[in-house]
């Protein structure tokens, strides 16, 4: 069986900056968290979303290393894939420096609040990013370990972060980016984030070639830090820094120089240029709503250089599932919650749930004094979150996290005639999902206006006296 | 009252379907078959659903 060909050097014991590799050595002892594949997985074959989707009816999101993974010439690759980083909303919270009891309904606002405690980047010389440096033939995309995850895909892709700066400005975006490697040195991207998409077009506008650093694996609270909807002009690199809880260390590209900077302790570093005006066939590709992304056109990024590590790892999200969902829900909670907390005060909790993938409905619940409240308070959510489509508002002793309670509230405490809204001709979503340019409000609060009906409860003061376990007689085969 | 048009293409191929934009429909680019990899332009299709809801 092959194994992979260079050691991985140990991250030091004391103040190792932190990358991927100290990350995992934090989970890697735990089978809970941290699983291992050493046989050949061919991820071309669909051998890596096999695995994961196992794990995932058996509801278990372990991170996964393949240690021995096929490159896109169905050759051994030297880089070992790293999978479903973000599979659990506990390791999301430990990632950034919280403990497992804050990932329930704090964690979003607790992970935004970390927007606000930027840290400045520092710049170093010697980058463990570029030990190896790979430049012409030998800057091969080919060689990585590239996933195909679902049958109708259009072929491998690389699902992780692309670096960019706009033209005449010394600020940096870092955005999830796909990237499907048509050649060697050519990859055709699909983006979708605004800011982004700014920074191509002011580039294109200029028929400029947008350089670009697209990072192929680097600790998980880096990548959790470019999630927030930050405004326009923000650094990213001081806004993942926060999240890192130190600096980030850049380093000057080996193809720019000084004049762009990447960072030092990323995995794998791919330097390239978006030429202005190209565009390539990209899709379909399963995506986060379990739908496929039609077949478009999109940017080409060409090559200049490949750098990694020693011993890199090739870090990969496994889209459409738990840790996908929650790279986006997580942040989009915690920016609904703080915006409602400082507009309007009464917000109790905000979740996105699976069933709507985590990003395209929002369960609110609220402090209701007066009627009118619930649309208001979701009128502010979807003015304020890109993309969200629905919005379901209940009171504060519904559980928005345990969805049976939601969906009781809606079957009897909605008037559809009343309490239903369509909010029409808003921004269509860019993918084919059923409600278009509509959005939809449900107010699921208890009506105030007529008199109504109360939802059951057992009283407070006797669920405290009943101790279950002084109660309930022994079952039979307990020791007595 | 749906979200981006898209359209259905089969290969002509292999005579599998696959979803495709619908900026590539009357576009000059040759689609790239997902399960194949032949290339051919949307007319040559085997089959094309392009129904929409207005």
């Amino acid at each position: 069986m092959p194994q992979s060909k260079k050691a991985r050097p140990k991250a030091g014991r004391a103040r190792a900056p932190k990358s991927l590799g100290t990350y995992l050595d934090r989970i890697r002892h735990d089978p809970a968290e941290f699983r291992t594949v050493s046989r050949t997985a061919n991820p071309m074959n669909f051998d890596v979303t096999a695995v994961l989707g196992h794990l995932d009816q058996r509801r278990e999101y372990p991170t996964v290393q393949f240690s021995n993974p096929l490159d896109m010439h169905g050759k051994p690759s030297r880089f070992p894939i790293v999978t479903n980083l973000f599979g659990t909303r506990e390791r999301c919270a430990e990632a950034i420096g919280l403990s497992r009891s804050q990932a329930g309904p704090q964690l979003g606002s607790l992970l935004c609040d970390r927007i606000d405690r930027k840290i400045r980047p520092v710049t170093v010389k010697n980058a463990p990013a570029q030990k190896n440096v790979l430049t012409g033939k030998k800057a091969d995309l080919w060689m990585f370990p590239a996933v195909r995850h679902f049958e109708m895909d259009l072929g491998a892709v690389l699902t992780m972060g692309m670096i960019a700066k706009p033209p005449g400005e010394d600020f940096y975006n870092i955005t999830f980016v796909k990237a499907f490697p048509e050649s060697a040195s050519r990859a055709g991207l699909t983006v979708h984030t605004l800011h982004m998409s700014r920074i191509l077009r002011e580039w294109e506008q200029r028929k400029e070639r947008c350089r670009v650093a697209y990072v192929l694996g680097h600790h998980p609270a880096f990548w959790l830090g470019t999630l927030n909807n930050t405004p326009w002009g923000d650094n990213e690199y001081a806004t993942c820094g926060g999240f890192l809880q130190e600096p980030v260390r850049l380093v000057p590209s080996v193809t720019w120089g000084k004049e762009f900077l990447v960072p030092a302790d990323a995995e794998i570093v791919i330097e390239g240029e978006i030429v202005p005006g190209e565009r390539t066939v990209v899709n379909p590709f399963g995506d986060i709503s379990l739908q496929y992304q039609g077949q478009q056109l999109g940017p080409v990024m060409e090559v200049k250089a490949i750098t990694h590590r020693d011993g890199a790892l090739f870090q990969d999200i496994f889209s459409g599932h738990r840790e996908h969902m929650l790279l986006g829900s997580i942040p989009r909670e915690g920016t609904i919650y703080n915006h409602l907390r400082n507009r309007l005060g009464n917000v109790v909790a905000v979740h996105m749930p699976y069933s709507a993938c985590a990003r395209y409905t929002a369960y609110i619940s609220i402090r209701k004094v007066e009627e009118g409240q619930a649309k208001n308070t979701a009128l502010q959510a979807l003015a304020h979150v890109p993309n969200l489509l629905a919005v379901v508002v209940v009171d504060d002793d519904i559980d928005v996290f345990n969805e049976e309670q939601v969906l009781w509230a809606i079957n009897f405490q909605v008037d559809p005639s009343r309490d239903i809204s369509l909010i029409t001709n808003m921004r269509t979503p860019s993918d084919p999902r059923a409600l278009g340019s509509t959005r939809v409000i449900i107010d699921a609060t208890r009506p105030g206006h007529i008199a109504f009906p109360t939802r059951l409860r057992i009283p407070q003061s006797a669920l405290e006296r009943v101790n279950l376990g002084e109660w309930l007689d022994a079952a039979k085969g307990d020791a007595q | 009252m749906t979200g981006m048009r898209i359209f259905w293409s089969t290969c002509p191929k292999c005579m599998k379907g696959f979803v495709v934009a619908w900026e590539l429909r009357h576009a000059k680019y040759k689609l790239i078959c997902p399960h194949c990899g032949h290339r051919y332009l949307p007319d040559e299709s085997a089959a094309i659903d392009e129904r929409h809801a207005e």
